[in-house]
């Protein structure tokens, strides 16, 4: 049986004229947790908005679940649902009238036309669990331009939560969180990863949570510097290689 | 002042109301996408630019009305494109765009010595001119409108809120910005006759802000903002014909109080 959820060939990805990820291989088997790491505009953000379909690619071949993504991040309905995306920034500017309840419920519905009125009970339901299993149960009824940094990653995850996916892709998604706050989403991760089984892809800048919860990082610089288990990865002789000798700027945020 | 059962009993007025109400519902409900989105510069960049296709379509001998739709359509298309496309910031790209759309416009229309004494009607409307072919054509673009935004709920609001976070969950996300912007500019070119060039942008921005105050679930937010504007306009237009005052700022002033109402609401509930 193919265990393998992302497979990417020879990615290469040109943003306003530059050349920002160059001829990158790699793959992710099933319920794996992979840290894409590097310094500042080394492509990292570039690389899963291509594996996304956001941004085209200039060469190379993305495979979801055994599906080739099409040239403008065509991908069937039923593969396109297995996909979570959390970003780096969620900005709403002044008041949304949009409540976390109504947003978490466009996450239990699949891509493509449809009544909102449809399912309306099972969605009820499922909102309800979403919210209840990412400790937001309280926040239903906010607007979704109400909460705080952390409140809204954790509705966030209720909206990947909501219906049963396989890959989750998090491009700094800590970004903005104080280092409590960003603890407690790290560990609600790691909880729903187990319980859902997600395969996971996360841009990061905590090499020490990389090292700490990430079975495979990806070292990133332009092209793949290195690839591998945290502790053959981020050894200080790699990490200098690819941050430099000012490497331990990156570290030591353990807390606890 | 006129009585008011003497004013409904006109058909020219019945027509307007019924024009100023769907012409109202259709702006206030685009316009609750639109504020969100922050286009509401855009929607005032396409309604000067209607003056520009109307300018164009008499230089050239054509029936305005004809060439307002299509040219609305690809000004709105080209203006996208350059937001996109430039580095410039979008408020000033799209300052730049109507000011000298007015002007070429104005320009143009001062060369035509029959339509000097038009310009005042494109610029506030004549509402009260609306005929049953102009009705039937904005309730079409009205159900149109409306079974368009209830099929692609999800994906406007998702697009609305993070165009990324939309492409990523599968909403397809240029075409549905394409789609809408489009959709906007059809809106504004049908609606300019009645509304005119420099009142149409109201029609879509207040009441899609006095609803934005006003509502805390996102469906209620997009039925309050076009029963205000559609409710608005129907004032507006009964004021106007009890007064005798033009019906466009009408409209407008009642919008303008009901969103003044609206913030006083919002300040003390």
């Amino acid at each position: 049986m193919d265990n393998s959820v992302l497979r990417v060939e020879n990615l290469s990805v040109r943003r306003d004229g530059q050349l920002v990820v160059d001829g990158v291989n790699f793959e992710l088997l099933s319920e794996s947790d992979t840290a894409l790491v590097g310094p500042n505009g080394a492509g990292k953000s570039s690389l899963v908005a291509a594996v996304l379909g956001l941004l085209p690619r200039q060469t190379g071949e993305v495979w979801v679940l055994g599906h080739r993504l099409g040239p403008a991040g065509e991908l069937p309905h039923g593969v396109r649902s297995q996909i979570a995306y959390l970003p780096q920034s969620f900005a709403l500017q002044g008041r949304f009238p949009l409540s976390v309840a109504e947003f978490v419920a466009f996450g239990f519905d699949p891509p493509g036309p449809r009544l909102p009125w449809r399912n309306r009970s099972k969605r009820r339901a499922a909102v309800l669990v979403a919210l209840a299993r990412t400790g937001s149960s309280n926040l239903g009824a906010k607007l979704l331009s109400e909460l705080s940094g952390g409140e809204l990653k954790r509705v966030l995850l209720a909206f990947c939560v909501v219906r049963p996916r396989k890959l989750l892709l998090l491009d700094e998604a800590q970004a903005g969180l104080d280092a409590t706050a960003s603890e407690q989403f790290q560990e609600l991760l790691l909880q729903l990863r187990r319980q859902e089984g997600w395969t996971v892809l996360q841009v990061s800048h905590d090499l020490e949570m990389v090292r700490r919860s990430c079975d495979q990082v990806l070292c990133l610089n332009r092209y793949l510097r290195c690839s591998g288990p945290p502790t053959h990865a981020l050894n200080p002789q790699r990490l200098a290689e690819l941050y430099g000798p000012n490497v331990v700027a990156y570290q030591h945020q353990h807390h606890g | 002042m006129v009585d008011s059962a003497g004013v409904l009993a006109q058909p020219f007025m019945q027509r307007a109301l019924l024009g100023g109400l769907l012409t109202g519902g259709l702006g206030g409900l685009l316009g609750s996408f639109a504020v969100l989105r922050q286009l509401s510069f855009f929607s005032d960049a396409l309604g000067h630019s209607a003056l520009l296709g109307v300018s164009i379509g008499i230089l050239l001998g054509i029936n305005p009305t004809l060439v307002l739709i299509p040219f609305a359509v690809l000004f709105a298309l080209l203006v996208n494109q350059l937001v996109e496309r430039s580095k410039l910031p979008a408020d000033a790209l799209l300052n730049i765009v109507y000011s000298s759309s007015l002007a070429f416009a104005v320009v143009a229309l001062s060369l035509v010595e029959t339509y000097r004494g038009g310009i005042q009607q494109l610029l506030f409307g004549d509402i009260l001119g609306i005929g049953w072919l102009d009705l039937g054509v904005i309730a079409l673009l009205l159900l149109g409108a409306v079974l368009y935004l209830v099929l692609s709920m999800r994906a406007q609001v998702l697009l609305t809120l993070n165009s990324d976070f939309a492409g990523a969950f599968g909403v397809r996300a240029n075409w549905h910005r394409i789609a809408f912007i489009v959709l906007l500019a059809v809106v504004v070119a049908v609606s300019i006759k009645a509304v005119g060039v420099l009142l149409i942008s109201a029609f879509v921005v207040i009441p899609a802000c006095a609803g934005r105050l006003l509502s805390r679930r996102f469906p209620i937010y997009v039925l309050s903002s076009a029963l205000l504007g559609g409710g608005c306009a129907l004032l507006g237009l009964f004021a106007s014909g009890l007064t005798n005052l033009p019906s466009g700022p009408c409209v407008v002033i009642v919008q303008f109080s009901g969103f003044m109402l609206a913030l006083l609401f919002k300040a003390i509930f």
